[in-house]
Formats: C-alpha cells, structure tokens, sequence
C-alpha cells in the first residue's frame, strides 16, 4: 500500500512538474474561468433574478468546463515518444499510475478552483467565509467523484478520433449526480440553511465518490492492458 | 391546470402513433440489415 | 431457423400483441378522472422506461461478463443491447414529453425524472459513439465494455436523485414498498405492456445480435 501511494505520488508529481513548467494548461483553465465569471457578471440582469440564485450554477458550470480542460491534458502528454509505453513498462502498479494520474488532476482543477471561487466572491459577491468548511467539504466530495470518471475516460478518449470531443460526450450524464448535489447543497450554504437540510445530498455525494473511485481504480487496467 | 378530457385526447393519439411509427421504423430497419448480410 | 429468423418472427410476434395493448389501453381500460386521456400514455412511456433500463442493465451486465471472460460474444451482446436501448430511449423521450405538455403545462422540464431518461440515452449515445471512434478493433471492446459497466453503476445514483429532488414527476404509484395504488384494469394493463415490451426488446436484440456475426463492427 506505501510502495502503491509512493508511486502514485511520483506520477503525480511528474505530471505536475510538467504542467507548471509549461503552464499552458493551467494557464487557459484560469483564463477560461475568469472569462466564463466575467460574462456571466456582464450578462445577467440584476435586478431580474438575484444573484444568489444563479450564483452556484454559474460556478460549477465554470469548475466543470475547467475540469475538462485539465482532463484533456493528463493523457495527452504520454501519446508523444510514446510515453505511456514507457509507463507501463515502468514497475509500477497499474492503480499507481491511475491514482497518480487522478492526483494531478484534482491538484489542477483545486487550483483553478480556487481562483474561480476567488473572483466569483469578487464578481458575485456571495457569502462564502461565512459557510467556507461546508463549502470546501462539498467541492471536494464533488470534485473527486467526476475527476476519477474523468480521468479513466481521458485515458480511452485519447486513444480515439475526435478525442477532446469524445470525453464531454462520453462524461456528460457521469457529471450529473455530483453537480446538481454541488449546485443544491451550495444553494443551501449560501441561503445559509442549517448543513443538516443537505444531508442526504452529502451521502449521495459520498456514496458516488465511494463506488466511482472504486470502480475506476479497478476498470483502468482494462484500458492499458494488451 | 389540466385541459379538460375530451381536448387531451389529441396528445394521447399523437403518442401512441410516434411510438408506433418508432417501433415499426426499427423493425423495418433490422429486417432489412438482416435480410442483406444473408444476401 | 437462424437467430435472426427467430428474433424476426418474435418481433413481429410482439408487434401484433402492441396492437392488442393499443387495443386494450385505448378502448377497455377507464379514463383516469384527473388526467384525462392522455394520461393512457403512461402504458407506452413506462414500459418503454423499463426496457431502456433493462437494455442498460444487459450492457452493463454483459460488460462486466466480457471482462471477466473475454468472451466476445458478450460484447456482442452488448453492442445490440446499446442499440436497442436508444430506440426505447427514443420512445420514452417522445412519449414522456406529449405526456407532460396536457398534464403539467410544459413539454419538459427538469425534474430529475426526466433527467434521468435524457441521461440514459446520452450514455447509450456515448456508448455507441465510443465504439464507433476507436480506430483499435483490439481495444474497443475493452473501452466499450468500461463505459458500459460505469454506465450501469451510474443509473442507480441518478435514480437517487429522484428521491432528493422536489419534483413534478409522479412519485412512484407501482414498484413502492406498499400495494400499487393503481386500479386493477389500469394496472393490468401496465403489467401485458410491460411483457410485450420486454418481448419486443428480446426480439430486437437477438436480431441485432444476429448482425453482428462476423462484422467487424460497432
């Protein structure tokens, strides 16, 4: 389990090292998040729907798209010189070169999150100190249920024709339980309800990221195998 | 509020008649693919 | 008589018992009093849910089976469920909007019940989609069969969120802990077009399965 979890960081870490020395990725998920808040901020009509309704929409929308621009990139890398060959001859296990790959992914999109959540407080003007834990614990619970279904399909979706239009289409109805929980339990912390009225989409939350992460660790194999 | 009986009807006939048309158009396209692979 | 012979004749055999569900629903069971007529699409929509559904859990099924045998006649299989899932999926996403319009005032909303069928044919669309993009006739099966088993384990988080969501889709009046509060006739009838259903998807499947002999295919 250590030599697993040793492994998996340093794949992470590779790709990590690789993304900030370039930066490219990284750098268009920012300016995409800023631009998606910022026409958002211009587009809406304040004093038609208050911002405290559209607010979690406009956010998870934004962290969404962001995420697959991270996703695009994790196996993009290894298609040059072959790369991924090279990984799989690497005595590593299978599931440390998944969890690797899943880490640098979630290291990714929290950090576009973070800024996205900075200038949405800037822009939209919502609460969110006020609730931060809660609402860190449901980015999280969010964040890693789509991104370890992610990041299995970017695996596959690289290896196909029209691969950065395969994964949306691919990924679609998996983004739909863990956004509208993180879209509702965030209409919830930001109309500062009680955490207790959240509850059952929390264990949804929970339970999706419980069976995806399971089952995404146990089904990349299949995709790498010969 | 509902629309009253009698004026729902068209909805009802309009599904059964696109399930129909859905159902029969899959069926014809089957036989066919079929019927030319034993060609 | 080859396997597409018999899915042929079973077919056709549960497209003359639609006419007599047509028959059944249309003219012998009663009007239901706050509905109104268009509520008999409800023997169509639910039925076609269920063998979407049912199509779903046969991909995924099979998938796993594929995986775990490497049997290619599980993927097969597969490919055929997927395909004739989309077709069901394709009734439920007509039926269930003519149905709303009378009844709730709008052709769709979303309510997590719709979501759910717009999602199950979004996953049969992928699917498919999937197949017929990888290049590798060696890894599409595999990639195929890693949707098709997420793909399954996904419907039961998606159906959840029924329970989570207020909704204007009717709570569930037959498969619930308690006796279906459904009137006998009405409920009778949902039970033949259940079975008819399932006929017509076992008669689709096998033909499609039938295709696939030999076909390099999707």
């Amino acid at each position: 389990m250590r030599e697993l979890l040793w492994h998996a960081w340093l794949i992470a870490r590779k790709d990590l090292r690789l993304e900030f020395r370039s930066r490219t990725a990284l750098a268009s998920a920012f300016v995409f998040t800023a631009l998606v808040l910022v026409v958002f901020e211009h587009g809406r009509d304040p004093t038609a729907v208050p911002t405290i309704d559209l607010a979690p929409s406009i956010l998870w929308v934004t962290f969404s798209f962001a995420a697959m621009l991270g996703l695009n990139r994790a196996f993009q890398a290894e298609l040059e010189n072959q790369a991924l060959d090279g990984l799989l001859l690497a005595p590593i296990s299978r599931t440390s070169l998944f969890w690797g790959k899943f880490g640098a992914n979630l290291v990714f999109v929290a950090l576009v999150q973070i800024v996205g959540v900075l200038l949405f407080i800037l822009f939209f003007n919502v609460p969110v100190w006020r609730v931060w834990l809660p609402f860190l614990l449901v980015c999280a619970l969010a964040t890693v249920g789509f991104i370890a279904v992610g990041t299995l399909f970017s695996a596959m979706v690289v290896k196909t024709r029209f691969a950065e239009l395969m994964l949306p289409v691919l990924l679609l109805p998996f983004l739909l339980p863990p956004l509208t929980a993180a879209v509702a339990v965030t209409v919830k912390l930001f109309a500062a309800r009680p955490l207790s009225e959240s509850a059952g989409w929390l264990r949804l939350l929970a339970g999706y990221d419980l069976a995806f992460v399971s089952l995404t660790t146990l089904l990349f194999p299949a995709t790498v195998t010969e | 509020m509902p629309e009253p009986v009698v004026e729902n009807g068209g909805y009802m006939m309009a599904a059964y008649i696109v399930t129909a048309v859905i159902l029969l158009a899959y069926t014809f396209i089957l036989a066919r693919r079929t019927r030319n692979k034993h060609d | 008589m080859t396997l597409a012979q018999r899915g042929r004749w079973t077919t056709i055999g549960a497209l003359f018992l639609l006419a007599g569900i047509y028959v059944r629903a249309l003219r012998y069971t009663p009007v239901e009093v706050h509905q109104g007529l268009a509520q008999k699409i409800f023997y169509l929509h639910v039925p076609a849910a269920w063998s979407a559904m049912l199509s779903m859990g046969f991909v995924g099924l099979a998938s796993i089976l594929f995986l775990m045998l490497k049997d290619a006649r599980y993927d097969r299989f597969a490919a055929a469920s997927a395909e004739v899932g989309t077709v069901f999926c394709c009734v439920m996403l007509t039926t269930g909007p003519l149905w709303a319009r009378p009844v709730w005032g709008t052709w769709w909303t979303w309510d997590a019940r719709l979501t759910l069928t717009l999602m199950l044919f979004f996953l049969f669309i992928g699917y498919q989609v999937l197949r017929g993009a990888v290049t590798d006739p060696s890894l599409r099966p595999r990639y195929a069969a890693v949707v098709g088993i997420c793909g399954l384990i996904l419907l039961p988080f998606i159906h959840l969120s029924v329970y989570l969501f207020r909704t204007l889709h009717p709570m569930p009046i037959v498969l619930k802990p308690s006796a279906p509060s459904l009137p006998a006739p009405m409920l009778v009838t949902l039970l033949l077009s259940f079975g008819v259903f399932t006929l017509l998807y076992v008669g689709f499947v096998m033909q499609r399965y039938a295709l696939g002999e030999g076909a390099t295919d999707a």
